[in-house]
Protein backbone atom coordinates (compact mmCIF):
# COMPACT_ATOMS: atom_id res chain seq x y z
CA UNK A 1 0.00 0.00 0.00
CA UNK A 2 1.08 3.37 -0.59
CA UNK A 3 1.81 5.97 1.65
CA UNK A 4 -0.83 8.20 0.49
CA UNK A 5 -3.63 5.43 -0.07
CA UNK A 6 -2.59 4.73 3.98
CA UNK A 7 -3.05 8.00 5.14
CA UNK A 8 -6.41 8.36 2.78
CA UNK A 9 -7.83 5.06 4.54
CA UNK A 10 -6.98 6.12 8.26
CA UNK A 11 -8.68 9.22 7.80
CA UNK A 12 -12.12 7.26 6.04
CA UNK A 13 -11.73 4.92 8.88
CA UNK A 14 -8.97 5.05 11.77
CA UNK A 15 -10.30 2.13 13.83
CA UNK A 16 -10.39 -0.21 11.38
CA UNK A 17 -6.95 0.95 9.71
CA UNK A 18 -5.40 0.24 12.92
CA UNK A 19 -6.83 -2.50 13.60
CA UNK A 20 -5.86 -3.80 9.85
CA UNK A 21 -2.13 -2.33 10.85
CA UNK A 22 -2.08 -4.77 14.06
CA UNK A 23 -3.23 -7.94 11.70
CA UNK A 24 -0.02 -7.05 9.67
CA UNK A 25 3.55 -8.72 11.08
CA UNK A 26 5.26 -5.42 10.51
CA UNK A 27 4.82 -3.29 13.84
CA UNK A 28 4.86 -6.74 15.56
CA UNK A 29 8.61 -6.74 14.03
CA UNK A 30 8.90 -2.91 14.76
CA UNK A 31 7.83 -3.24 19.19
CA UNK A 32 9.80 -6.93 19.10
CA UNK A 33 13.11 -5.35 17.19
CA UNK A 34 13.67 -1.77 18.90
CA UNK A 35 13.11 -3.81 22.55
CA UNK A 36 15.51 -6.11 21.63
CA UNK A 37 17.77 -3.53 20.14
CA UNK A 38 17.40 -1.55 23.89
CA UNK A 39 18.69 -4.96 26.09
CA UNK A 40 21.24 -5.67 23.46
CA UNK A 41 22.52 -1.81 23.36
CA UNK A 42 22.70 -2.12 27.74
CA UNK A 43 24.05 -5.35 27.42
CA UNK A 44 26.88 -5.61 25.13
CA UNK A 45 27.85 -2.03 24.48
CA UNK A 46 26.95 -0.18 27.84
CA UNK A 47 27.76 -2.80 30.59
CA UNK A 48 30.46 -4.86 28.55
CA UNK A 49 32.19 -2.34 26.25
CA UNK A 50 32.00 0.75 28.38
CA UNK A 51 31.83 -0.84 31.70
CA UNK A 52 28.18 0.72 33.09
CA UNK A 53 26.99 -1.65 35.27
CA UNK A 54 23.28 -2.34 35.63
CA UNK A 55 21.78 -2.02 38.92
CA UNK A 56 18.41 -3.72 40.26
CA UNK A 57 16.03 -1.33 38.58
CA UNK A 58 18.30 -1.86 35.34
CA UNK A 59 17.55 -5.60 35.53
CA UNK A 60 14.28 -4.98 35.73
CA UNK A 61 13.99 -3.51 33.17
CA UNK A 62 15.74 -5.60 30.63
CA UNK A 63 13.09 -8.23 31.68
CA UNK A 64 10.51 -5.74 30.58
CA UNK A 65 12.20 -5.38 27.22
CA UNK A 66 12.21 -9.24 26.98
CA UNK A 67 9.12 -9.55 27.55
CA UNK A 68 7.75 -6.86 25.32
CA UNK A 69 10.15 -8.96 22.26
CA UNK A 70 8.65 -12.10 23.19
CA UNK A 71 5.32 -10.48 22.91
CA UNK A 72 6.16 -9.24 19.47
CA UNK A 73 7.81 -12.35 18.33
CA UNK A 74 4.93 -14.35 19.27
CA UNK A 75 2.05 -12.62 17.42
CA UNK A 76 4.15 -11.81 14.57
CA UNK A 77 4.49 -15.46 13.86
CA UNK A 78 0.91 -15.11 12.87
CA UNK A 79 -1.10 -11.87 13.33
CA UNK A 80 -4.41 -13.13 11.89
CA UNK A 81 -4.14 -16.23 14.93
CA UNK A 82 -6.29 -14.50 17.57
CA UNK A 83 -4.75 -16.48 20.32
CA UNK A 84 -1.20 -15.73 19.18
CA UNK A 85 -2.05 -12.35 18.86
CA UNK A 86 -3.93 -12.31 22.63
CA UNK A 87 -0.86 -13.89 23.86
CA UNK A 88 1.53 -11.46 22.00
CA UNK A 89 -0.47 -8.17 23.54
CA UNK A 90 -0.31 -10.07 27.21
CA UNK A 91 3.41 -10.30 27.35
CA UNK A 92 3.54 -6.80 25.55
CA UNK A 93 1.20 -5.00 27.29
CA UNK A 94 2.71 -6.50 30.49
CA UNK A 95 5.83 -5.48 29.51
CA UNK A 96 5.58 -1.88 29.00
CA UNK A 97 3.34 -1.42 31.99
CA UNK A 98 6.09 -2.97 33.95
CA UNK A 99 8.67 -1.11 32.57
CA UNK A 100 6.77 2.16 32.82
CA UNK A 101 6.98 1.67 36.55
CA UNK A 102 9.91 0.45 36.76
CA UNK A 103 11.56 3.70 35.49
CA UNK A 104 9.42 5.31 36.87
CA UNK A 105 11.20 4.21 40.53
CA UNK A 106 14.56 4.30 38.75
CA UNK A 107 14.18 7.88 38.47
CA UNK A 108 12.66 8.55 41.73
CA UNK A 109 16.02 6.83 43.01
CA UNK A 110 18.09 8.82 40.66
CA UNK A 111 16.81 12.32 41.64
CA UNK A 112 17.30 10.93 45.27
CA UNK A 113 21.17 10.15 44.44
CA UNK A 114 21.94 13.01 43.20
CA UNK A 115 20.13 15.50 45.44
CA UNK A 116 19.99 16.12 49.71
CA UNK A 117 16.13 14.31 49.49
CA UNK A 118 16.64 11.54 50.68
CA UNK A 119 13.44 10.71 52.06
CA UNK A 120 10.81 8.02 50.19
CA UNK A 121 13.34 5.93 48.20
CA UNK A 122 15.60 3.13 49.14
CA UNK A 123 19.03 2.57 47.72
CA UNK A 124 18.65 -1.14 45.94
CA UNK A 125 19.47 -4.68 46.68
CA UNK A 126 22.17 -6.89 45.27
CA UNK A 127 19.65 -9.69 45.14
CA UNK A 128 16.84 -9.01 42.63
CA UNK A 129 13.48 -10.66 42.90
CA UNK A 130 11.82 -11.10 39.91
CA UNK A 131 8.42 -11.62 38.88
CA UNK A 132 6.98 -15.31 39.68
CA UNK A 133 10.72 -15.99 41.74
CA UNK A 134 12.42 -16.75 38.66
CA UNK A 135 16.05 -17.21 39.69
CA UNK A 136 17.06 -14.98 36.36
CA UNK A 137 20.09 -13.83 38.15
CA UNK A 138 20.88 -17.08 38.87
CA UNK A 139 20.55 -18.27 35.66
CA UNK A 140 21.74 -15.80 33.45
CA UNK A 141 24.13 -13.55 36.07
CA UNK A 142 25.49 -11.94 33.12
CA UNK A 143 22.32 -10.53 32.03
CA UNK A 144 20.39 -10.32 35.02
CA UNK A 145 22.82 -9.72 37.99
CA UNK A 146 22.88 -6.26 39.26
CA UNK A 147 26.45 -5.15 40.29
CA UNK A 148 25.92 -1.26 40.12
CA UNK A 149 23.77 1.33 42.10
CA UNK A 150 20.52 2.26 41.50
CA UNK A 151 21.21 6.20 40.58
CA UNK A 152 24.75 5.04 39.14
CA UNK A 153 25.19 4.63 35.85
CA UNK A 154 28.79 6.07 35.15
CA UNK A 155 31.89 3.32 33.87
CA UNK A 156 33.72 1.68 36.06
CA UNK A 157 36.55 0.15 34.43
CA UNK A 158 38.72 -2.35 36.36
CA UNK A 159 42.22 -2.24 36.94
CA UNK A 160 44.54 -3.52 34.09
CA UNK A 161 41.88 -2.57 31.32
CA UNK A 162 43.22 -1.85 28.25
CA UNK A 163 40.95 0.68 26.55
CA UNK A 164 41.05 1.64 22.90
CA UNK A 165 40.68 5.14 22.27
CA UNK A 166 37.51 4.98 21.15
CA UNK A 167 36.39 2.94 24.09
CA UNK A 168 38.18 5.89 26.20
CA UNK A 169 36.80 8.55 24.89
CA UNK A 170 33.32 7.45 25.22
CA UNK A 171 33.82 6.38 29.03
CA UNK A 172 35.13 9.80 29.18
CA UNK A 173 31.77 10.86 27.25
CA UNK A 174 30.02 9.00 30.30
CA UNK A 175 31.56 9.93 33.08
CA UNK A 176 28.77 11.12 34.87
CA UNK A 177 26.55 8.57 33.81
CA UNK A 178 24.07 7.67 30.99
CA UNK A 179 22.16 10.59 29.81
CA UNK A 180 20.87 10.90 26.75
CA UNK A 181 23.41 13.88 25.91
CA UNK A 182 25.89 14.02 29.27
CA UNK A 183 27.37 17.17 28.54
CA UNK A 184 24.53 18.92 29.86
CA UNK A 185 23.00 15.88 31.72
CA UNK A 186 19.56 16.24 29.69
CA UNK A 187 17.51 13.03 30.21
CA UNK A 188 18.52 10.42 32.36
CA UNK A 189 18.94 6.43 31.66
CA UNK A 190 15.19 6.27 33.71
CA UNK A 191 13.84 9.13 32.21
CA UNK A 192 14.28 7.54 28.48
CA UNK A 193 12.98 4.02 29.04
CA UNK A 194 10.12 5.65 30.68
CA UNK A 195 9.32 7.20 27.36
CA UNK A 196 9.62 4.18 24.96
CA UNK A 197 7.96 1.78 27.21
CA UNK A 198 4.90 4.52 28.00
CA UNK A 199 5.03 4.98 24.00
CA UNK A 200 4.82 2.06 23.41
CA UNK A 201 2.60 0.74 26.07
CA UNK A 202 0.04 3.88 24.98
CA UNK A 203 0.51 2.50 21.19
CA UNK A 204 -0.09 -1.07 22.40
CA UNK A 205 -3.99 -0.28 24.13
CA UNK A 206 -5.03 2.33 21.23
CA UNK A 207 -4.39 -1.23 18.69
CA UNK A 208 -5.86 -3.25 20.96
CA UNK A 209 -8.69 -1.11 21.45
CA UNK A 210 -9.13 -1.18 17.44
CA UNK A 211 -8.85 -4.68 17.16
CA UNK A 212 -11.75 -5.03 19.87
CA UNK A 213 -13.77 -2.81 18.15
CA UNK A 214 -13.52 -3.98 14.68
CA UNK A 215 -14.00 -7.51 16.18
CA UNK A 216 -17.39 -6.21 17.88
CA UNK A 217 -18.20 -4.34 14.57
CA UNK A 218 -17.77 -7.29 12.70
CA UNK A 219 -19.90 -9.32 14.57
CA UNK A 220 -22.57 -6.82 14.82
CA UNK A 221 -22.72 -6.77 10.81
CA UNK A 222 -22.67 -10.67 10.55
CA UNK A 223 -25.91 -10.73 13.45
CA UNK A 224 -26.89 -7.94 11.19
CA UNK A 225 -26.55 -9.55 7.70
CA UNK A 226 -27.60 -13.15 9.44
CA UNK A 227 -31.10 -11.63 10.28
CA UNK A 228 -31.98 -9.34 7.07
CA UNK A 229 -31.47 -12.55 5.60
CA UNK A 230 -33.49 -14.27 7.47
CA UNK A 231 -36.32 -12.21 7.05
CA UNK A 232 -35.54 -11.88 3.27
CA UNK A 233 -36.51 -15.36 3.19
CA UNK A 234 -39.73 -14.79 5.15
CA UNK A 235 -40.77 -12.50 2.62
CA UNK B 1 -29.49 17.39 74.87
CA UNK B 2 -27.28 15.31 77.51
CA UNK B 3 -27.98 12.54 74.73
CA UNK B 4 -26.59 14.41 71.89
CA UNK B 5 -23.46 15.39 73.56
CA UNK B 6 -23.11 12.25 74.21
CA UNK B 7 -23.30 11.62 70.74
CA UNK B 8 -21.02 14.07 69.55
CA UNK B 9 -18.47 12.65 71.95
CA UNK B 10 -18.89 9.68 70.88
CA UNK B 11 -18.12 10.49 67.03
CA UNK B 12 -15.05 12.54 68.23
CA UNK B 13 -13.80 9.21 69.92
CA UNK B 14 -14.35 7.33 67.05
CA UNK B 15 -12.64 9.72 64.53
CA UNK B 16 -9.81 9.46 67.09
CA UNK B 17 -9.20 6.32 67.37
CA UNK B 18 -9.69 5.87 63.67
CA UNK B 19 -6.81 8.50 63.43
CA UNK B 20 -4.77 6.84 65.85
CA UNK B 21 -4.93 3.23 63.67
CA UNK B 22 -4.17 4.82 60.73
CA UNK B 23 -1.02 6.85 62.05
CA UNK B 24 0.41 3.10 63.32
CA UNK B 25 3.03 0.80 61.55
CA UNK B 26 2.64 -1.85 59.17
CA UNK B 27 4.00 -4.59 58.74
CA UNK B 28 5.20 -4.89 54.87
CA UNK B 29 5.31 -1.75 54.16
CA UNK B 30 6.96 0.39 57.14
CA UNK B 31 9.14 -2.44 58.37
CA UNK B 32 9.52 -5.95 57.64
CA UNK B 33 10.49 -9.30 60.18
CA UNK B 34 13.51 -10.77 59.06
CA UNK B 35 13.18 -14.44 58.36
CA UNK B 36 16.64 -15.13 60.00
CA UNK B 37 16.89 -13.03 62.95
CA UNK B 38 19.99 -11.47 64.24
CA UNK B 39 20.93 -13.53 67.68
CA UNK B 40 21.99 -11.67 70.86
CA UNK B 41 20.61 -8.47 69.28
CA UNK B 42 17.71 -7.58 72.13
CA UNK B 43 18.11 -3.75 72.51
CA UNK B 44 19.68 -2.33 69.90
CA UNK B 45 19.42 -0.68 66.82
CA UNK B 46 21.92 -2.00 64.14
CA UNK B 47 22.60 -0.22 60.46
CA UNK B 48 23.98 -2.37 57.75
CA UNK B 49 26.23 -0.48 55.69
CA UNK B 50 28.83 -0.24 52.79
CA UNK B 51 31.78 2.01 52.00
CA UNK B 52 30.51 1.13 48.47
CA UNK B 53 27.34 2.63 48.84
CA UNK B 54 26.29 5.60 47.49
CA UNK B 55 23.00 5.90 49.63
CA UNK B 56 24.91 5.00 53.17
CA UNK B 57 27.13 8.27 52.14
CA UNK B 58 23.88 10.38 52.01
CA UNK B 59 22.82 8.76 55.13
CA UNK B 60 25.92 9.21 57.36
CA UNK B 61 26.01 12.65 56.08
CA UNK B 62 22.01 13.72 56.68
CA UNK B 63 20.12 11.26 58.55
CA UNK B 64 22.12 9.02 61.07
CA UNK B 65 24.41 11.30 62.68
CA UNK B 66 20.80 13.01 64.26
CA UNK B 67 19.03 10.28 64.20
CA UNK B 68 21.72 8.39 66.97
CA UNK B 69 21.69 11.06 69.82
CA UNK B 70 17.72 10.73 69.82
CA UNK B 71 17.57 7.36 69.92
CA UNK B 72 15.60 6.06 73.25
CA UNK B 73 18.45 5.30 76.12
CA UNK B 74 17.65 1.40 76.02
CA UNK B 75 18.40 1.04 72.46
CA UNK B 76 22.47 0.61 71.68
CA UNK B 77 23.39 1.32 68.46
CA UNK B 78 25.54 -0.59 66.71
CA UNK B 79 26.88 -0.69 62.85
CA UNK B 80 27.48 -3.65 60.92
CA UNK B 81 29.58 -3.27 57.48
CA UNK B 82 28.90 -5.55 55.23
CA UNK B 83 32.00 -7.41 53.40
CA UNK B 84 30.06 -8.87 50.39
CA UNK B 85 29.69 -5.28 48.98
CA UNK B 86 32.16 -3.35 47.05
CA UNK B 87 35.95 -4.69 45.68
CA UNK B 88 37.41 -3.86 49.21
CA UNK B 89 34.54 -5.19 51.45
CA UNK B 90 36.67 -7.60 53.63
CA UNK B 91 39.04 -4.96 53.86
CA UNK B 92 36.98 -2.43 54.79
CA UNK B 93 34.65 -4.89 57.42
CA UNK B 94 38.57 -5.28 59.03
CA UNK B 95 39.45 -2.11 59.27
CA UNK B 96 35.93 -0.76 61.08
CA UNK B 97 35.83 -3.39 63.14
CA UNK B 98 39.03 -2.45 64.27
CA UNK B 99 38.57 1.12 64.64
CA UNK B 100 34.98 0.46 66.67
CA UNK B 101 37.07 -1.00 69.21
CA UNK B 102 39.55 1.22 69.45
CA UNK B 103 36.66 3.81 69.64
CA UNK B 104 34.94 1.65 72.39
CA UNK B 105 38.67 0.90 74.44
CA UNK B 106 38.82 5.09 74.06
CA UNK B 107 35.74 5.17 76.38
CA UNK B 108 33.45 6.28 73.34
CA UNK B 109 29.76 5.26 73.65
CA UNK B 110 27.43 4.29 70.92
CA UNK B 111 26.37 7.85 70.60
CA UNK B 112 29.26 9.06 70.13
CA UNK B 113 29.92 7.20 67.15
CA UNK B 114 28.81 9.99 64.72
CA UNK B 115 31.39 12.53 66.44
CA UNK B 116 34.34 13.87 65.48
CA UNK B 117 36.32 12.21 67.98
CA UNK B 118 34.98 8.78 66.41
CA UNK B 119 38.26 6.92 64.62
CA UNK B 120 35.71 4.58 62.90
CA UNK B 121 33.81 7.79 61.73
CA UNK B 122 36.87 9.07 60.36
CA UNK B 123 38.10 6.60 58.28
CA UNK B 124 34.68 6.28 57.28
CA UNK B 125 33.81 9.53 56.03
CA UNK B 126 37.27 9.36 54.07
CA UNK B 127 36.51 6.03 52.47
CA UNK B 128 33.23 8.06 51.48
CA UNK B 129 34.48 10.95 50.22
CA UNK B 130 37.65 9.25 48.34
CA UNK B 131 35.16 6.61 46.47
CA UNK B 132 31.96 8.91 45.78
CA UNK B 133 33.04 12.40 45.09
CA UNK B 134 36.71 11.72 44.34
CA UNK B 135 35.91 8.27 42.30
CA UNK B 136 39.18 7.17 43.86
CA UNK B 137 39.21 3.17 42.91
CA UNK B 138 42.37 2.07 44.52
CA UNK B 139 43.25 0.33 41.38
CA UNK B 140 46.59 -0.24 42.78
CA UNK B 141 44.85 -2.98 44.85
CA UNK B 142 44.10 -3.58 49.14
CA UNK B 143 47.23 -1.88 50.40
CA UNK B 144 46.44 1.19 48.68
CA UNK B 145 42.84 1.06 49.79
CA UNK B 146 43.55 0.32 53.68
CA UNK B 147 46.09 3.60 53.30
CA UNK B 148 43.16 5.60 52.66
CA UNK B 149 41.91 4.71 56.08
CA UNK B 150 44.79 4.52 57.70
CA UNK B 151 46.07 7.77 56.98
CA UNK B 152 42.66 9.09 57.83
CA UNK B 153 43.06 8.21 61.68
CA UNK B 154 46.92 7.99 61.95
CA UNK B 155 47.11 4.35 61.99
CA UNK B 156 50.40 2.68 61.01
CA UNK B 157 50.14 -0.89 58.58
CA UNK B 158 52.04 -2.65 60.96
CA UNK B 159 49.71 -1.31 64.03
CA UNK B 160 46.40 -2.37 61.91
CA UNK B 161 47.94 -6.10 61.40
CA UNK B 162 48.55 -6.41 65.13
CA UNK B 163 45.08 -5.13 66.02
CA UNK B 164 43.30 -7.23 63.04
CA UNK B 165 44.98 -10.70 65.14
CA UNK B 166 42.84 -9.39 67.61
CA UNK B 167 39.96 -12.39 68.71
CA UNK B 168 37.77 -9.44 69.79
CA UNK B 169 38.38 -8.28 65.96
CA UNK B 170 37.55 -11.90 64.87
CA UNK B 171 34.07 -12.01 66.89
CA UNK B 172 32.95 -8.80 65.69
CA UNK B 173 33.41 -9.71 61.81
CA UNK B 174 31.70 -13.13 62.52
CA UNK B 175 28.77 -11.20 64.21
CA UNK B 176 29.29 -8.52 60.60
CA UNK B 177 28.80 -11.59 58.70
CA UNK B 178 25.12 -11.47 59.14
CA UNK B 179 24.90 -8.19 57.22
CA UNK B 180 23.99 -9.90 54.21
CA UNK B 181 20.87 -11.40 54.75
CA UNK B 182 19.96 -8.09 56.31
CA UNK B 183 21.02 -6.43 52.85
CA UNK B 184 19.62 -8.30 50.29
CA UNK B 185 16.00 -7.52 51.57
CA UNK B 186 16.21 -4.21 50.28
CA UNK B 187 19.53 -3.49 50.04
CA UNK B 188 22.16 -1.01 52.19
CA UNK B 189 21.49 0.72 54.66
CA UNK B 190 19.53 -1.24 56.70
CA UNK B 191 17.85 -0.50 59.94
CA UNK B 192 18.09 -3.50 62.21
CA UNK B 193 15.40 -3.21 65.67
CA UNK B 194 16.13 -5.52 68.24
CA UNK B 195 17.79 -7.96 65.53
CA UNK B 196 14.21 -8.60 64.03
CA UNK B 197 12.69 -5.83 62.42
CA UNK B 198 13.98 -4.20 59.13
CA UNK B 199 13.08 -1.05 58.65
CA UNK B 200 11.58 -0.29 55.02
CA UNK B 201 14.07 2.66 54.12
CA UNK B 202 11.66 3.98 51.59
CA UNK B 203 8.81 4.54 53.82
CA UNK B 204 10.89 6.55 56.07
CA UNK B 205 9.38 10.46 55.34
CA UNK B 206 11.31 12.14 58.27
CA UNK B 207 13.67 11.40 60.86
CA UNK B 208 10.77 12.42 63.98
CA UNK B 209 8.88 9.11 61.65
CA UNK B 210 11.41 7.07 61.68
CA UNK B 211 12.58 7.49 65.64
CA UNK B 212 9.18 6.67 66.39
CA UNK B 213 8.75 3.64 64.09
CA UNK B 214 12.03 2.78 65.76
CA UNK B 215 10.31 2.76 69.35
CA UNK B 216 7.24 1.34 68.38
CA UNK B 217 9.42 -1.90 67.24
CA UNK B 218 11.66 -1.50 70.03
CA UNK B 219 8.70 -2.96 72.45
CA UNK B 220 7.60 -5.03 69.73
Amino acid sequence: MKLSEMIGSFRSDPVGTISQWQDKRFLWILMAGLSLFMVILAHSVFQIWLYMRPCEQCVYIRLAFFAMAFGGILAAIKPSNPGLKIVGYLFAIWGSFKGVLYSIKLNKIHHAAHSDDLFGVQGCSPEPTFPFHLPLDKWSPEWFKPTGDCGYDNPIIPDGAQLSAMQKAITDFYSEGWYLWPPTHFMNMAQCTVITFGVILLALLVAAACWSVTLVRKRQTAAHVETSSYTGKLA
Amino acid sequence: MFKFAKTIIKSFALVALLAGTSFAFTEGTDYVKLAKPIPNAQGTLIKVFSYDCPFCYKYDKKITPNLVPKLPSDLKFRPFHLKTKGKYGVQGSELFAVLLLKDQKAGLSDRDLYTEKSLLKKAKMAYYTAYHDKKERWDAGPDAYLKTGLDAVGMSKAEFDKAKADPKVKALLKEWDQSYDVAKVQGVPGFVVNGKYLVMTKSITSIDGMLKLINELKTK
